[in-house]
C-alpha cells in the first residue's frame, strides 16, 4: 500500500487486553466485516494497547501512518480515554479526533456467548467508525486562574481561615452578615475548657483582620451577603449586596450619637433589655463603629429625627442617605464559614414558663459585657435560688434534632462551674439525657463532684411549683431538681446565613441542613463543588478547636488547589452557539444549570461563557434551531453513531 | 457471527434476528453502573449498542425518533438519580423530555413498551442489567405479537 492508499484512513486499533476481550471477540471476523467500511479502517490489533511500552509503539505507527482519524476499541473510555488521548498528542494528531469503544466492561464481560460479542462488538466499532469521521481538531487551551479567595462568614473559623490565607500572601474577600467579626464565641465571657475569655482569645485575629500588616490582604464586607454565584472553581463571580451602615469609618466610637438616640429597638444580642437605633451591638463589638438599625430609626423610617448627627463630634461620619450597594468580588474559590445556632423554641413541657434561659442567653448573662454586667439574676431581676441546666433539650429528640449536639455538655459544665464561682452557695443541678465529654481537657472541669441528674427523654421532665419553691421532676425516677431559673440546652441547628449559602453556592446540605462535605471522616472541609470548602460549624456542631483547625485546614485545601501562575485547562468539548443560526428564541437560558449561557440583546443572540460550560450538552438538546453545537457529542456525531449501531 | 434472517425465513426453528436496541447512558452515573455490570461480570442483552452521552440531558427527542426511524426496535435513556446528576440537573431536563416523548410516540404509531426513561446510579450495575433485559424481554414480546398478527 503506497502512502498516498494510506491518507485518510481510519486507524482502528483493537485491544485483546491480554485475552479478556479476545476471548470472547473474534476480532479477525470483525476486521473481515468491516474491511470495506467507507471510512477506510486501518486494523491493528495490539495484545495490551494501553501498556506504556505499546503506547509508545502506537504513537511511533500513528506517526507513520497518519491517519485522518483514530478508533481505539478496548475498555471503558472512563478508564483510559484520557490515556489515548496522551497517545494523539505523543503521535502528533488532535487528541479529539478519537474515539472509544468499550469492548471490555461493556461487550466480552457482559456477554457469555463469544458469537454474540462479536457481533456487538462489530456493531460498536461500526458506530464508532461512522461517528469520527465527524470528529473536528478541538484546540485545547488554560485560562489564568483568580488566585484571590472568599470566606464567607467572619466567626474564628472564617477569620482563622482569612489569617491563614493571608500570612501566604493571598488576597482575601471576607464577608459577613453581621455589623461585628467574631461570630457567637465573641460574646461569651468564658471559654470552655480553660476559660480563656471569648474576646481576649479572638481579639487578636479581629485586630489582625481590622489593622496591621495582614488587614492589607484582607477586604472585610460586613453586613454583607453573597446574593449570586457565577463561574466555576479559579474564576468565581459573587454579587454581594451590602447593607448600609450609615455611620463612616471617621466614626472614633465615642458612642454619643446611641445617648442621644430617641430610637429604640429589643436587644438581640444579650436576649433582654433595649438598643438604640444607633448602636454597637454589645460593648466591645469589632468593628467599634455603631450601626443604624433602620427599622427602628425615626429618621431612616420616614421622620425628621437627626439627633444622631446633632450628636456626633465629628462632621460627616453619619450619613443618613448612604444606599445600598451591589459590588462584584471577583475570586478563584471560596470558603463557606457561616456557623451554627442554639435552635429557638423549648420543648413542651417548658412552654410558657417564665424565668427559662437559652444556653445563649446563659452564655450573655455570665458575660460581663451582658445585659447584668455579669450578676445571675432572673428576668425580674432577683438573684434566683436556684439553677437546674437541662441538657438535651431537644437533642436526641427525633421530633426535634435526632443528633447529639456535642458541644452543649461543653457548655454546660462550665455554667456549672461559673455559677459555682459567682455564687459559691447557689444550688446548681445539671440534667442529662446522655454525657459526653470526651478528650484531654473536659475532666477538670467535671471534677469538682458534680453529679448529673438522668433523665429519660423530653416526657420524662414536668415542672411542678414557682418561683423559688419551682421544681423539675423526673416522672422515670421520682427525682426532683430545685430549678427557679431554668437554662435550656437547645440542640445546634444550622447557622442564619447557612441554608442560604448552601442555595447561593449550590453546594448541597446534609438531612439537618448543614453543608455537605465531600466525604465525612476523609475530605470533611471538601464540599461537593469544585473549589469551595467548608470550615467550622456550617459543617455540624463543633467547638472552637474544630472551628480553628477547619478553618487552617480549608485555607490549606484552598491554597493547594489555587495555585498562582497555574493555569487552568479548558474543556473544548463545550457548547458554542452558531450566531447565524440562533433565532433568539431564549430557550437554551434557564435550561443551563450554570448559568454559562448569556444573551446578546443587541445582536438577539445567545452565547456561551467559556468558562462557566461544564459541557453537559443540555443546551444543546434543547435549542429548537440546532444553533448549539456540543463540541464532542453533535448531534450529526451522535446520529451517525446510531446510524452505525444500527446497521 | 449470527447472521439476520428475516422471520419469514426462519420458520420456527432458526434464531430470531438481534433485536436492535439502543441506550443513551450519561458518562457519570448510568454509564458507570454499566461499566460495573463489566467488573462484576454481569449479563447483559447483547442486542444493548450503549451510545455514552455526557449528560442525559443532552438527549433530545428528535434524537430518539430518528433512533427509531433508522431501525430500533426500543431506545432507552438511563440517566443519574434525582439530585445525583453531574449537572446538577440535566437528568430533570431528560425527565421531562420523556414524559413528553412517552405521549408523543404512540401517535406516532410506535408502542411506548419501547421507549424506556429509567435511573441508574453508577452503583446499580444489578439494576442496569435487570433493567435492560427486561426491556429487551418486553421488545421480544412485542416482536412475536406482531410477527403472530
Amino acid at each position: 500500500m503506497s502512502a498516498n492508499d494510506r491518507a485518510g484512513r481510519t486507524a482502528t486499533i483493537l485491544c485483546n487486553c491480554s485475552g479478556i476481550i479476545s476471548g470472547q471477540i473474534a476480532w479477525d471476523q470483525v476486521q473481515d466485516h468491516l474491511a470495506e467500511h467507507p471510512s477506510r479502517p486501518l486494523f491493528r490489533v495490539d495484545d495490551l494497547a494501553c501498556g506504556q511500552d505499546n503506547l509508545e509503539a502506537l504513537a511511533e505507527w500513528l506517526r507513520a501512518e497518519q491517519p485522518a482519524r483514530v478508533v481505539v476499541a478496548a475498555c471503558s473510555p472512563r478508564e483510559h480515554l484520557e490515556t489515548f488521548r496522551g497517545m494523539m498528542r505523543k503521535a502528533g494528531l488532535n487528541p479529539y479526533l478519537l474515539q472509544m469503544v468499550n469492548v471490555r466492561e461493556q461487550v466480552s464481560w457482559v456477554t457469555p456467548d463469544p458469537a454474540e460479542a462479536t457481533e456487538k462488538a462489530e456493531r460498536l466499532v461500526r458506530g464508532a467508525l461512522e461517528r469520527v469521521q465527524l470528529h473536528t481538531p478541538l484546540a485545547e487551551r488554560s485560562v489564568p486562574v483568580q488566585t484571590r479567595v472568599a470566606v464567607i462568614g467572619a466567626g474564628p473559623a472564617g477569620m482563622q481561615a482569612a489569617l491563614t490565607l493571608a500570612r501566604a500572601g493571598r488576597e482575601v474577600v471576607l464577608i459577613e452578615r453581621e455589623s461585628f467579626l467574631g461570630g457567637l464565641p465573641v460574646r461569651f465571657e468564658e471559654l470552655f475548657p480553660h476559660l480563656e475569655c471569648g474576646p481576649c482569645l479572638l481579639e487578636p485575629l479581629m485586630g489582625d483582620i481590622l489593622h496591621g500588616a495582614l488587614s492589607e490582604r484582607i477586604r472585610l464586607l460586613d453586613l454583607s451577603e453573597v446574593a449570586q454565584v457565577k463561574g466555576a472553581f479559579g474564576n468565581y463571580i459573587l454579587s454581594v449586596q451590602r447593607r448600609p451602615r450609615y455611620v463612616t469609618e471617621q466614626c472614633i466610637g465615642c458612642m454619643e450619637c446611641s445617648a442621644a438616640c430617641p430610637g429604640r429597638r429589643p436587644d438581640p444580642w444579650n436576649t433582654r433589655g433595649e438598643l438604640a437605633a444607633i448602636q454597637v451591638p454589645f460593648s466591645g463589638a469589632l468593628p467599634s463603629i455603631p450601626h443604624i438599625d433602620a427599622a427602628s430609626c425615626l429618621h431612616l423610617q420616614g421622620g425628621t429625627c437627626d439627633a444622631c448627627v446633632q450628636a456626633c463630634p465629628v462632621e460627616g461620619a453619619i450619613t443618613l442617605d448612604q444606599a445600598p450597594e451591589r459590588l462584584e468580588v471577583e475570586v478563584g474559590a471560596i470558603i463557606l464559614a457561616t456557623g451554627a445556632l442554639e435552635k429557638e423554641g423549648v420543648p413542651a413541657a417548658f412552654a410558657g414558663l417564665p424565668d427559662t434561659l437559652s444556653a445563649y442567653a446563659m452564655e450573655r448573662l455570665l458575660a460581663s459585657n451582658g445585659p447584668t454586667e455579669g450578676r445571675i439574676e432572673t428576668p425580674e431581676g432577683r438573684p434566683p435560688a436556684s439553677v437546674a441546666i437541662v441538657q438535651c433539650a431537644g437533642s436526641l429528640d427525633p421530633a426535634e434534632a435526632a443528633y447529639c449536639s456535642g458541644t452543649c455538655c461543653q457548655a454546660a459544665l462550665k455554667y456549672e462551674h461559673m455559677l459555682h464561682q459567682k455564687e459559691p452557695a447557689l444550688p446548681v443541678t445539671r440534667l442529662v439525657r446522655e454525657q459526653v465529654a470526651p478528650g484531654l481537657d473536659a475532666a477538670h472541669l467535671a471534677a469538682h463532684g458534680s453529679v448529673p441528674v438522668r433523665y429519660a427523654g423530653p416526657s420524662d421532665l414536668s415542672v411542678e411549683g414557682a418561683g423559688d419553691s419551682r421544681l423539675i421532676r423526673v416522672t422515670s425516677t421520682g427525682a426532683t431538681v430545685p430549678a427557679e431559673l431554668i437554662v435550656l440546652c437547645r440542640p445546634i441547628v444550622p447557622g442564619a446565613g447557612t441554608p442560604a449559602a448552601a442555595h447561593t453556592f449550590e453546594v448541597g446540605t446534609t438531612p439537618e441542613g448543614f453543608l455537605a462535605p465531600r466525604h465525612g471522616l476523609s475530605a470533611p472541609c471538601t464540599s461537593l463543588r469544585m473549589g469551595i470548602y467548608l470550615a467550622g460549624s456550617a459543617r455540624g456542631p463543633g467547638d472552637l478547636r474544630e472551628a480553628f483547625a477547619s478553618g487552617t485546614a480549608a485555607a490549606g485545601l484552598a491554597l493547594s488547589d489555587l495555585v498562582e501562575g497555574r493555569d487552568l485547562a479548558i474543556s473544548p468539548e463545550r457548547a458554542e452557539v452558531r450566531e447565524t443560526d440562533c433565532s433568539g428564541c431564549q430557550t437554551c437560558l434557564p435550561v443551563c444549570p450554570y448559568s454559562a449561557l448569556t444573551w446578546d440583546a443587541d445582536l438577539r443572540v445567545a452565547r456561551v461563557a467559556d468558562l462557566l460550560c461544564m459541557s453537559c450538552g443540555t443546551c444543546v438538546a434543547a435549542c429548537p434551531s440546532g444553533a448549539i453545537t456540543g463540541h464532542g457529542f453533535t448531534r450529526d456525531m451522535l446520529r451517525h453513531e446510531l446510524e452505525g449501531v444500527l446497521a | 457471527m449470527t447472521s439476520v434472517i428475516s422471520p419469514e425465513a426462519t420458520g420456527s426453528i432458526a434464531r430470531p434476528p438481534m433485536l436492535k436496541v439502543v441506550a443513551f447512558l450519561c458518562n457519570w452515573c448510568s454509564y458507570a453502573g454499566a461499566d460495573k455490570a463489566g467488573t462484576n461480570q454481569l449479563a447483559i442483552p447483547p442486542e444493548l449498542s450503549v451510545v455514552r452521552v455526557m449528560c442525559s440531558g443532552r438527549v433530545e427527542p428528535t434524537l430518539i425518533l430518528e433512533a427509531f426511524q433508522k431501525g430500533a426496535d426500543g431506545v432507552m435513556v438511563l440517566a443519574c438519580h434525582p439530585g445525583d446528576c453531574h449537572y446538577k440537573e440535566g437528568n430533570l431536563r431528560a425527565f421531562c423530555r420523556a414524559e413528553l416523548l412517552e405521549r408523543l410516540i404512540p401517535q406516532l404509531g410506535v408502542d411506548p413498551l419501547r421507549f424506556r426513561f429509567d435511573y441508574i446510579s453508577a452503583a446499580e450495575s444489578d439494576k442496569f442489567a435487570q433493567i435492560t433485559r427486561s426491556f429487551v424481554d418486553g421488545l421480544s414480546r412485542i416482536q412475536k405479537t406482531a410477527a403472530a398478527r
